[in-house]
């Protein structure tokens, strides 16, 4: 867990090292939906670039105040040169203040390669998947242009099985923590995924499997505590204090659809078939198996994909982990809160910003939220 | 400034443009009563794809023009306070929160409840004069949180109702040869958009039962091309110095352009503005009295503060006389419709939209600006709840300073939300840049 904790704390050092130590490109990209497989596949390591801890300095002069914490944080980081490390930038999700922040990139780097390769965010059309195609063959041209390398649909096989492998490990982690039977705090969850967007999937795959060997796996799951679901908090991880106090107010987090959570590791990338063409397949069922708000789309829903989950997990509350200025999310999340309503669900929402939330007043309101649910329990989704 | 100063409309506003309000008042009065009349009435945001729906015989609702339109009126809060109650936390992009908000007020009259936060007049004088859609169209360029905005609409008339979405990619300027209206990405998603735009053809045919009707669509594109290229002429006498007409009269001439049919009363609308730009110049008649700095306005518009502004600025002696909302908008490049095939035009300027472009694209649309209208300063307005809109003005700012030696000021506010906007902070601010320019002024002469 210390290797885990000490890459996800400060991705640039490991970067740094990784690059120091093989003498290969390191790629930037950034959340929710870019596919890495394709920058490892050419012999790269890919990063998903984190929201850092330390103050927002430099990059108060790059974007307003109004925009959420991780876009802040991205512009500050390179406006203070803490991104240098990258040889290039990836970008695939059209979130209007992730573009700012791409374009802080930009103007405070301009030597540095920027691309998006732009994946319509209407899921539902016909020329959704033709269109997300050539964003892909876009993206493996331009990655092999900065990393001087060609990328072969057999690496690029070798790739996508080397992710698959990791997802499902971690998926294996998240099952044992919904059992019961494995205790695997929220705090430790997010970290076996956030350092899975950083480290060489390999070196963390070998982690993992040491991990799982060590766990402790009961018989019996404990019936003493309030189970909980985390939704929301989108592109960054939510501090990880936040997550203990929910814990430590008699809250047991047993599910989650955070993005440095399930829904990162919600889908695999199909195995058979053209390994490119299977990226954009991964892109659209992803959204089925985990719908995003991001997405524009008739056929799922977030709130019944929500409702189902807790029926799987048995969680009797909702924690909604909203971060603040998140323009997604603040416009599903009334319709979030109206299904759990209709559903008798508890849901307590929390706002959360880069710079932090007085923690004593949300341990209050965490353990008033878990004091409600024990006195009126809710019925189990059905 | 003295308060003497302060007392007197400096302003000169054109006459010419109260007919374009009347127009646009009756557009509305008309949308009101679609239902009695036994139209189809789509629900849209984004691009101006008003032609489409004119030539297929449908009434059509813009949500952001309706939200600007409730705000200029300062008629936006109830629907707000139905939209608060609904979830809509106060930081969502305002044009979204109030359009959502009479959504939820349309349809809880449909199904016949109340809020119990908004009184029953409010919900007569907001809701029920918005006609319920029959189906949704998004075509959202630019801002991520526009396409989104329509997918709850949809979620809020319970998902029964279709919706089309046109997908119209950012122009990012990946490839080198990328620029303004120019280079293989240009090329390459004008064809992409316009594609989309013949598959909402078959959509609106299937919604509507009836062939399209691609002559009046001719017709409709023939008339708005005359009235954008009399617009785009006006706008160039305004390069005039002390300006004829100002920023504010092109924002009040907007609807006219962005929504309202195309048709011979269009045309005769900008040929009047025209005409009367025209006279200003032979009769030596500026928009502002004693204009001594000439600013760009960036940002979308304050609509609850649009005359206060106009006010504020002609009293500093300022002529806004150019906007990126206003100058990179709205059939700004007429050049691009052939009357004959009018789609790939159309798409293209959807893709035009200043909210859908990287920042190099951005820079080089501002220097031009610049140039062209002598500009003295910008006033970057801050517009809190539009992330499409602020996301590149502080390095639009930066990029002024270095390239032309341009000052500008920042200040607050939003597009229909009033709360967020700060006199004290607006003067201080405004007065500091035309301070700026005034030393910058003594020491060029000198």
């Amino acid at each position: 867990m210390a290797t885990l904790r000490t890459v996800a704390d400060d991705p640039v050092s490991y970067a740094l090292n990784w690059k120091a130590a093989h003498s290969r490109p390191v790629i930037g990209s950034f959340p929710m939906n870019f596919p890495s497989e394709i920058v490892h596949a050419v012999g790269a390591l890919p990063v998903i670039i984190q929201e850092s801890k330390t103050p927002i300095t430099e990059g108060r002069s790059m974007l307003a105040e109004f925009y959420c914490g991780y876009t802040r944080s991205v512009a500050d980081q390179a406006s203070i040169g803490e991104l240098d490390v990258f040889d290039g930038f990836v970008v695939a999700d059209h979130c209007v203040q992730l573009l700012g922040a791409v374009d802080a990139i930009r103007y405070s780097r301009p030597e540095k390669p920027v691309h998006f390769a732009q994946f319509t965010s209407a899921m539902d059309d016909a020329w959704t998947k033709p269109r997300v195609d050539g964003r892909i063959s876009d993206l493996k041209t331009e990655i092999e242009t900065v990393v001087r390398a060609r990328l072969t649909d057999a690496d690029l096989a070798r790739s996508i099985k080397a992710f698959n492998e990791n997802r499902r490990l971690l998926r294996h982690f998240y099952d044992l923590r919904r059992s019961g039977r494995a205790r695997i705090t929220a705090s430790e969850m997010q970290l076996l995924v956030k350092s899975s967007m950083v480290m060489d999937i390999h070196e963390h795959t070998a982690v993992l499997l040491e991990l799982l060997d060590r766990i402790v796996v009961r018989d019996e799951a404990p019936d003493d505590l309030v189970r909980l679901h985390l939704s929301g908090h989108f592109c960054h991880a939510p501090k990880p204090e936040i997550l203990d106090v929910i814990e430590e107010s008699g809250g047991l987090v047993v599910d989650d659809d955070l993005y440095t959570g399930f829904r990162y590791i919600s889908t695999d990338v199909p195995e058979d078939g053209d390994p490119l063409a299977a990226l954009s397949t991964w892109y659209l069922e992803r959204n089925i198996n985990a719908p995003c708000p991001t997405r524009v789309t008739n056929k799922v829903d977030w709130d019944t994909y929500l409702l189902e989950s807790l029926e799987a997990s048995r969680s009797v509350g909702v924690v909604v982990l909203m971060a603040k200025f998140c323009e997604p999310h603040m416009l599903y999340y009334p319709e979030l809160r109206k299904a759990l309503e209709a559903h008798g669900v508890q849901s307590l929402l929390i706002e959360t910003e880069h710079e932090g939330i007085p923690i004593e007043t949300l341990r209050t309101k965490m353990e008033t939220f878990v004091e409600r649910i024990r006195r009126h329990p809710s019925p189990l989704p059905a | 400034m003295t308060l003497a100063d302060q007392n007197q409309d400096k302003t000169n506003r054109l006459k010419s443009t109260r007919l374009g309000g009347k127009m646009t008042a009756d557009y509305w009065d008309n949308i009101f009563t679609a239902k009695e009349r036994g139209k189809h009435v789509v629900w849209y945001n984004g691009a101006a794809m008003n032609p489409l729906f004119q030539a297929a015989g449908l009434e059509w609702c813009h949500g952001e023009a309706f939200a600007a339109r409730l705000a200029a009126q300062h008629l936006e809060e109830p629907a707000q306070a139905a939209g608060a109650e609904y979830g809509y936390i106060g930081e969502l992009c305002s044009y979204a929160r109030t359009h959502l908000g009479c959504a939820v007020l349309t349809q809880q009259t449909i199904s016949e409840r109340q809020t119990g936060v908004v009184g029953v007049v409010d919900q007569q004088e907001l809701a029920a004069k918005l006609p319920a859609p029959d189906f949704f169209v998004n075509g959202y360029a630019g801002c991520s949180t526009g396409q989104q905005w329509d997918a709850m609409t949809y979620r809020v008339f319970d998902r029964k109702l279709p919706i089309f979405n046109v997908s119209l990619p950012m122009l990012w300027g990946n490839k080198p040869d990328a620029g303004y209206m120019r280079g293989e990405e240009w090329e390459e998603v004008s064809t992409y958009a316009e594609g989309q735009l013949r598959e909402l053809v078959s959509f609106l045919e299937h919604q509507t039962g009836r062939p399209f009707d691609w002559d009046l669509l001719s017709e409709s594109m023939s008339y708005i091309k005359r009235a954008s290229e009399l617009r785009l002429e006006a706008m160039q006498l305004c390069t005039l110095a002390p300006t004829p007409a100002t920023y504010w009269d092109w924002v009040a001439s907007i609807a006219p352009i962005n929504f309202l049919p195309g048709n011979q009363a269009l045309v005769d609308y900008f040929a009047g503005v025209k005409a009367e730009i025209q006279q200003r110049i032979v009769d030596g008649i500026s928009g502002v009295a004693n204009e001594r700095y000439r600013v760009y306005f960036d940002g979308i518009m304050n609509w609850n503060k649009l005359g206060f502004l106009t006010r504020k600025f002609a009293e500093y002696d300022v002529a806004v006389v150019a906007g990126r909302y206003t100058h990179e908008s709205f059939w700004q490049e007429p050049q691009l419709i052939d009357i004959d095939n009018p789609l790939r035009g159309m798409a293209q300027h959807y893709l035009l939209c200043p909210l859908n472009h990287g920042l190099r694209n951005l820079q080089e649309l501002l220097l031009r600006r610049l140039d062209e209208y002598s500009i003295d300063g910008i006033a970057f307005h801050s517009t809190r709840t539009c992330r499409a809109m602020t996301n590149p003005q502080s390095m639009l700012a930066k990029s002024a300073e270095r390239e032309r030696g341009v000052k500008s000021f920042f200040f607050e506010g939003d597009v229909a939300d009033a709360s967020f906007y700060n006199d004290e902070l607006f003067d201080s601010r405004l007065e500091a840049m035309l301070e700026a320019i005034d030393v910058q002024r003594m020491k060029t002469l000198a």
